[in-house]
């Protein structure tokens, strides 16, 4: 059996597809994010919060910190007056990143999935993209 | 009088044992940053939870479970972080090593997207609802709810069995309509394997109560979604571990976005950790055919139980 039976002979396009943007999507995320705590951590860029700050608060509960220090949450960072130059703000956009990695890939699967005819499963990965895009959205929100 | 010991299970009694010894001496340095003004610097925790979360990458490998699983209850026990911070790092964490394990097992046909996108689709919204619920209940209420689940997991691991090659006689209608079926080679043995599914409907509802759980306590699933596809479903376990990483990946992306709302991600937890588990369990990977899985799964049931304890214990404000 040839090595391409072996790898890709079991796998569909749209399988292929997700594989394929899942590849470079993480790859992306690796380095975006060590990147971004490096920028953190090491000062080069200044902190909207200082890190000792944040550390000697981080046992408070997450609606507590956030009424105190007023950290950076869900798309807050793009829009803040100091701008996103920040250390600690290139760090969140990275794990903003990470966490948009499986909306990317299931765009990709959508579009292939489209493009064979496959009305069933368009439907379903529509509709996962939905969820997620609400989800990102920050309609849905928990209080304590 | 000289020991022999056997050299499987050197590998994985230094993992343990290197698990055990960041454990103990966390738990003084808890007490002492447990004040605000805590004497503990922030990059001894930073460093800590790296290197902790390193070992921890290892040992989740080696011992087959997620890594998520074991993050939130024994960060959320020896650490000083709240346990808000620990389930979004958490699910970061899950759904990192998911991502990294993801492209090789699709193109291989393990991974199947058509498997994987009904379950993730109930999934995703129960682990949105359950992370609502879980941010919106008393901390307390959720550490003493995360014990009695951790404790519940390690259960369910020491009693689950497990199937290779499920015999499925019938698929059901749902599984037909879905045209969920696939088709992988198994290089252990050489030869090709086909599978379908039965029993879809009460698959999907257990995938909208594993994605609640999921959500609510920060987890990765894959302690209940292997079973469910491998056990109920009868889908290979290969293809079982592989597709849990997809849904996992899924579900966690949707119960994120409700931490990073709330605030509960702090890049100065959450990176470390992430990429402490993600260079750990690649290291694992790497150990797993010289070890001997079953000494350190046995080890890693008993910290995930006690760690589950632990849990009870705060929960109960002791």
């Amino acid at each position: 059996m040839t090595d391409m039976k072996r790898e890709g002979g079991y796998a569909d396009r749209v399988q292929l597809a997700y594989a394929k943007t899942l590849d470079y999507v993480a790859h992306s995320v690796i380095i975006v994010m060590a990147a971004g705590y490096f920028l953190y951590l090491t000062g080069l860029l200044p902190l909207s919060v200082p890190i000792e700050t944040i550390a000697g608060n981080w046992h408070l509960s997450a609606s507590r910190l956030q009424a105190k220090l007023h950290l950076a949450s869900g798309w807050s960072c793009f829009t803040r007056p100091e701008g996103i130059f920040h250390g600690d703000i290139v760090s969140y956009i990275s794990v903003i990143f990470l966490s948009l990695a499986t909306l990317i890939c299931l765009v990709s699967a959508f579009l292939v999935f489209i493009g064979e005819k496959k009305r069933l499963y368009s439907a379903i990965t529509l509709l996962q993209v939905i969820v997620l895009l609400v989800a990102a959205s920050g309609i849905l929100s928990a209080g304590r | 009088m000289k020991i022999s010991v056997p050299r499987r299970l050197v590998i994985p009694a230094a993992a343990a044992g290197a698990l055990l010894m960041l454990l103990i001496p966390a738990m003084p340095l808890l007490a002492a940053s447990a004040q605000p003004d805590g004497v503990t610097a922030w990059w001894v925790w930073v460093l800590a939870l790296f290197v902790f979360s390193f070992v921890l990458g290892i040992v989740a490998v080696l011992a087959g479970v997620g890594g998520g699983v074991l993050f939130v209850p024994i960060v959320s026990s020896f650490f000083p972080f709240h346990l808000d911070f620990v389930r979004g790092a958490g699910l970061l964490v899950a759904l990192a090593g998911a991502l990294s394990a993801g492209p090789p097992l699709l193109r291989k046909g393990l991974a199947d997207l058509k498997l994987g996108l009904p379950m993730a689709f109930v999934g995703s919204i129960s682990s949105i609802a359950g992370a609502l619920v879980g941010l919106a209940m008393p901390a307390q209420n959720v550490q003493l709810l995360l014990g009695i689940v951790i404790i519940s997991i390690a259960g369910i691991m020491i009693k689950a069995g497990k199937s290779g090659y499920p015999e499925v006689a019938q698929p059901d209608r749902l599984s037909q309509m879905l045209q969920i079926s696939g088709l992988y080679y198994e290089e252990f043995g050489k030869h090709e394997v086909s599978w379908q599914i039965h029993r879809t409907p009460v698959g999907l509802l257990l995938f909208f109560v594993i994605g609640f759980i999921g959500g609510m306590f920060g987890l990765g699933a894959g302690f209940a979604n292997v079973p469910v596809f491998n056990l109920l479903m009868g889908v290979p376990l290969k293809v079982a571990v592989a597709t849990s990483g997809l849904v996992l990946s899924i579900n966690g992306s949707a119960a994120v976005w409700v931490y990073m709302f709330k605030g509960a991600v702090i890049p100065l937890i959450a990176v470390p950790s992430i990429g402490g588990m993600m260079l750990g369990s690649k290291i694992g990977a790497k150990l797993l055919p010289k070890v001997d899985t079953r000494t350190i799964r046995t080890i890693v049931i008993t910290i995930l139980a006690l760690s589950g304890f632990r849990s009870l214990l705060k929960g109960f404000g002791i």
